[in-house]
């Protein structure tokens, strides 16, 4: 399955594209392309996260558009010039680097003040906007430190402050909170986004952190095996995986085999392991008696209530495990002939259940969806 | 070659520069090491080359000679005795050094490590004149007592650098199990930090096997070890004997040297 | 003192105190190296010293004559009693055969000493009674010089500064005061000035052709840095004299480098090379070349792939790039190689034995000259005293910019 071509209308305008990956392949051999067929456009003043498990090509990807790979065919347009050729400290994006990469033998100032040197800009001018660069990451006072000497969070603002001083119209970011205890990465992630949207910079981000990923991005770019599987705002990517792949990889999902029997309206009816038939909606998918799969989150599963309600699947299930967490209860269901549901019941709905004992489930039609195998 | 893809062409000409510098100077490593094996197959008695014609003669001249003879075996037993002395003393001393409470470990470690920095004619001049008064010049104790002294900066080196990837939870836990602090020792920190205390073994071995300057002060022509004797050969007249002798060295070198190899699987990047 | 640094001090004397069984313990692993090191290493350096400055010889020699000089003014020609002193002590010195140990002290300092010491010592053999003064000033009239007795009588202290202040070029007038020694006896300041300036142009070298060595073991390939690493360790694992044995026969005139160069036509005539300054240099570059490039490895090997991606994301062209941001950081790597091959070079010995000419000879050959040859141990060791402190105060250098953990080997 190729979705690469899913662009959202707004974001084809030539217009509003900063950058654009047309037809762009890499590969390091000649046989395996760790790139394959990407089409991609970055519209301006949008924050996009490329999203993937490690080898799935995103930094591949980013480090192509930093300059710092070569694509091995396709282009990649910045601002409409084709600059795949050029070397990297011609470009003008501002990059950071996991690690931050700031250079240890120089102050914190001086690390700022190094793009500087190379666009004309010195002496006054230059201290200037190296105080205004470190006052908008709130770091004024650390100037004359050494990179060695600061905390990992005020290392990580030197180095979005080193990126974005020579104001560069593009910014990528490199897992850059991947060395950062979850707290400071939460706040971390709020101020980044806030800079973003404040300064109005584009911003092409990569992580693992599918969390990190739905809180900063106007779009999420999902990578997987060389390609983008899907290329969607965080609240579509959640609600409306477009493949196996998606699903899982975002969020916890419950994927159970089963078989289309027909389709009915713009609803499918599926027959599961054991029998029991439920009714999913599903992607454009056709193929009667072929075998897929219905994703279902665990939050979405509830309690069976007391009457039967035609826009809700419901199946029956025996209790295995059953986890008290505070605010919600976590239950590990053996159903569908043997395979396990977990799901999500809000503390007020938690009632105690002994292993073993029937539980009747049901959840909303429109959040079964149908995938493909 | 292994220039990033960006690379400028004024780059990869410089690379290509750098890469033909490098290379000549890796040869000039490592050919002046290889000259002397050919010539020392040589039928003529002459440094040139390419060898005319092909013999083992210096060999035979080599191992027929009594003094050469002689000169292996006293470099052997010194060299062996230097090597049990030097690993048992550094291995224990890399234990306590590497220990997390001990003291003054920068001044101590310095003391240690400085047979590597004195300049070898200095502890060769100090111990001809200090162990002159006991009676211990032109003796093998003499020799082997300032050779392990040479020596054991290697062992605590190796032994400490292997140390310090040694988990101590794996001796604590050989504790908790039951197993006294001795047998702990021996069963489990032992046989973990054994690659470092080989090559540390390897390394004082070696050092007192090749080394030149103290053992031309405290040995006379009975204690005189191979590398005194070649010495004294080129300083009187070159030979093709001693390419022979040299030969044989090269090889002891590169055995010893592959042995160190095996045990350590070098990170290279 | 406010209570809370009292109780501050006492929480640290409390952790001292805890402390100190398991630094007991620690310690007593170290203590039999250290306490061997200290006999068979530490002990014969500081006898090397002791031997720099005793001066037991005239002592042990005329000690009635040094008695008799304690009343002496110095600058007139010594009363009979100081002869007759004189006169007594060779004889003892004549019969324990002590006269020559004498003579050859003193000539160090009086030329033509050994020879009027031994006459003397003859002739008092053949005289029963006195006066003496007349058949000393017979003999030869420099036994009536103030400047001599003056000498004799400086070198009644148990320690003398002679040997340091010759190893410096420096003298002491028979009035006492210091001056620097004129002529072609001032020749051990041009020695060390000489081992400086091989052990700092050996240095250089190495960096040269090393840096780049080292550099391209960081970005090569695996399997060929593996091969490059092998090329550098190999010739460090030869023996020492080994690789001096090499370049003995390379250097040769109808040696392989002289046959090369006429094979290229880049010389006519062959080449003096070996017993040269040029070859010892050579020589001492290809052995020290490993001992540079394994320090500024490491350090270049911890050096991130990403600070000169960074560099160049900020707009730093290539070169730019290499000597702001990378070249600084490799520069504690190329202050420890550098330092240790500056240090091992300034030691050596056999290379320059070997392959220099009379003119290249370093402190240490000196050394063994007047160990094995002029048999003055005093002025050998003396010579040893003023490599080690020189030497000393580089690897303290080295202690306070690299530290000793940081020796590595390979």
């Amino acid at each position: 399955m190729n979705f690469s071509k899913r662009i959202s209308p707004a974001t084809d305008n030539p217009v509003d594209a900063l950058v654009r990956f047309e037809d762009v392949k890499k590969s390091y051999d000649g046989i395996n392309f760790v790139v394959k067929d990407l089409n991609l456009t970055v519209s301006r003043g949008e924050f996009l996260t490329m999203l993937g498990p490690s080898g799935s090509g995103k930094t591949t990807t980013l480090m192509m558009l930093g300059g710092f790979e070569q694509p091995t065919l396709g282009h990649i347009l910045l601002d409409n010039r084709p600059v795949e050729r050029l070397p990297p400290e011609t470009r003008n994006i501002g990059f950071v680097f996991q690690n931050y990469a700031l250079f240890p033998h120089m102050t914190v100032a001086e690390n700022v003040a190094f793009p500087l040197r190379y666009r004309g800009i010195t002496g006054i001018a230059a201290r200037e906007r190296v105080r205004q660069a470190l006052g908008r990451v709130n770091l004024e006072a650390l100037g004359d430190r050494r990179p060695a000497q600061l905390s990992g969070g005020q290392q990580q603002r030197v180095a979005l402050a080193r990126a974005l001083v020579f104001e560069p119209s593009l910014v990528l970011m490199d897992e850059p909170l991947g060395a950062l205890d979850k707290q400071l990465r939460e706040r971390m992630q709020i101020e980044i986004k806030q800079l973003q949207t404040s300064l109005g910079i584009t911003m092409v981000y990569v992580t693992h952190d599918q969390s990190e990923a739905l809180t900063m991005s106007d779009r999420i770019a999902v990578f997987h095996d060389g390609r983008i599987q899907q290329l969607a705002d965080p609240a579509t990517l959640y609600n409306e995986p477009a493949n196996r792949f998606v699903a899982s990889f975002i969020g916890e999902n419950n994927s159970l085999s089963c078989t289309l029997l027909a389709r009915e309206g713009g609803l499918a009816v599926v027959r599961m392991a054991d029998g029991t038939t439920l009714k999913a909606a599903g992607t454009n998918v056709s193929g009667t008696g072929t075998d897929m799969s219905i994703s279902i989150r665990p939050e979405n599963i509830s309690l069976a209530g007391e009457g039967v309600r035609a826009d809700l699947n419901r199946f029956i299930g025996k209790a295995r495990d059953v986890f008290f967490l505070g605010d919600h209860m976590r239950l590990s269901i053996e159903a569908f002939g043997g395979q396990l549901v977990t799901a999500r019941i809000p503390a007020r709905q938690a009632r105690h259940f002994a292993s073993g004992a029937d539980v009747v489930l049901e959840c909303g039609i429109s959040e079964c969806r149908l995938l493909e195998v | 070659m292994w220039l990033p893809s960006y690379a400028t062409p004024s780059e990869r000409l410089m690379r290509t520069l750098v890469m033909a510098f490098v290379i000549a100077v890796l040869l000039f490593l490592v050919a002046p090491l290889f000259i002397i094996v050919p010539l020392s197959f040589s039928k003529d008695p002459f440094f040139t080359l390419p060898v005319k014609e092909y013999s083992l003669r210096w060999y035979a001249d080599f191992f027929g000679n009594a003094r050469w003879m002689n000169a292996i075996f006293n470099s052997a037993v010194a060299a062996v005795m230097t090597t049990i002395l030097a690993t048992t003393l550094g291995t224990l001393a890399a234990l306590g050094i590497s220990r997390p409470n001990f003291p003054a470990r920068r001044l101590i470690m310095a003391l240690l490590i400085s047979p590597m920095i004195v300049p070898i004619v200095i502890v060769a001049v100090g111990s001809y004149l200090f162990f002159g008064q006991f009676g211990l010049t032109n003796t093998r104790t003499g020799l082997v007592l300032a050779h392990t002294a040479l020596a054991t900066p290697f062992v605590v080196i190796t032994v400490t650098a292997t140390l310090s990837t040694y988990d101590t939870n794996l001796t604590r836990a050989a504790l908790s199990l039951g197993a006294s602090p001795s047998s702990a020792f021996f069963r489990v920190t032992l046989p973990n930090i054994m690659p470092g205390v080989i090559s540390g073994a390897i390394f004082a071995f070696a050092t007192s096997f090749d080394e030149v300057v103290v053992a031309l002060f405290m040995t006379a022509a009975e204690q005189r070890t191979l590398p005194v004797q070649m010495f004294s050969g080129i300083r009187d007249q070159i030979n093709p004997t001693i390419m022979a002798a040299a030969t044989l060295l090269l090889a002891l070198s590169i055995v010893l040297f592959a042995m160190l190899a095996l045990l350590t699987p070098r990170r290279v990047k | 003192m406010a209570v809370a640094d009292m109780d501050r001090i006492n929480v640290f004397m409390a952790v001292r105190r805890a402390e100190k069984p398991a630094r007991r313990a620690a310690l007593s692993l170290a203590l039999p190296l250290i306490v061997f090191l200290v006999v068979a290493f530490v002990a014969p350096i500081l006898y090397l010293l002791v031997t720099a400055v005793g001066n037991p010889e005239t002592r042990q020699v005329l000690p009635r004559t040094l008695g008799a000089l304690e009343t002496w003014d110095g600058v007139s020609v010594p009363d009979e009693p100081v002869y007759a002193a004189l006169a007594a002590d060779l004889k003892v010195a004549k019969d324990n055969s002590t006269a020559a140990l004498l003579g050859k002290r003193l000539n160090y300092e009086i030329s033509g000493m050994r020879s009027r010491v031994l006459a003397a010592a003859r002739m008092v053999e053949r005289l029963d009674t006195g006066p003496y003064k007349q058949k000393f000033l017979e003999l030869n009239k420099d036994w009536g010089s103030p400047e001599s007795w003056a000498i004799i009588k400086r070198n009644g202290t148990s320690l003398t500064p002679y040997y340091l202040l010759t190893a410096l070029d420096l003298q002491q007038a028979p009035n006492g005061s210091v001056e620097r020694v004129q002529g072609d006896q001032a020749i051990f300041l041009d020695v060390l000035a000489r081992t400086l300036f091989v052990a700092g142009l050996v240095t250089l070298f190495t960096l040269i052709l090393g840096y780049p060595v080292a550099y391209v073991l960081t970005i090569a390939p695996k399997a060929i840095a593996g091969i490059m690493m092998l090329m550098v360790l190999l010739p460090l694992w030869t023996s020492l004299l080994v690789r001096t044995t090499a370049w003995v026969v390379l250097l040769q005139s109808d040696g392989v480098i002289n046959d090369v160069l006429m094979a290229l036509h880049l010389t006519s005539d062959r080449l003096q090379l070996i017993f040269t300054r040029a070859g010892t240099v050579i020589a001492m570059t290809h052995i020290q070349l490993p001992f540079t490039i394994l320090p500024i490895y490491s350090v270049m090997r911890s050096i991130p792939a990403t600070q000169l991606r960074a560099a160049r994301s900020l707009g730093a062209p290539p070169s730019s790039a290499f000597w702001r941001i990378y070249a600084p950081q490799t520069l504690p790597g190329v202050v420890a190689g550098c330092l240790m091959t500056f240090i091992l070079s300034l030691g050596y010995y056999i290379t320059p034995a070997l392959v220099g000419g009379p003119r290249d000879q370093m402190v240490s050959n000196f050394i063994s000259v007047y160990i094995n040859r002029d048999l003055n141990w005093g002025l050998a060791a003396a010579l040893g005293v003023v490599l080690l402190v020189v030497t000393l105060a580089i690897y303290l250098l080295f202690l306070r910019l690299v530290g000793a953990d940081k020796i590595k080997l390979g």
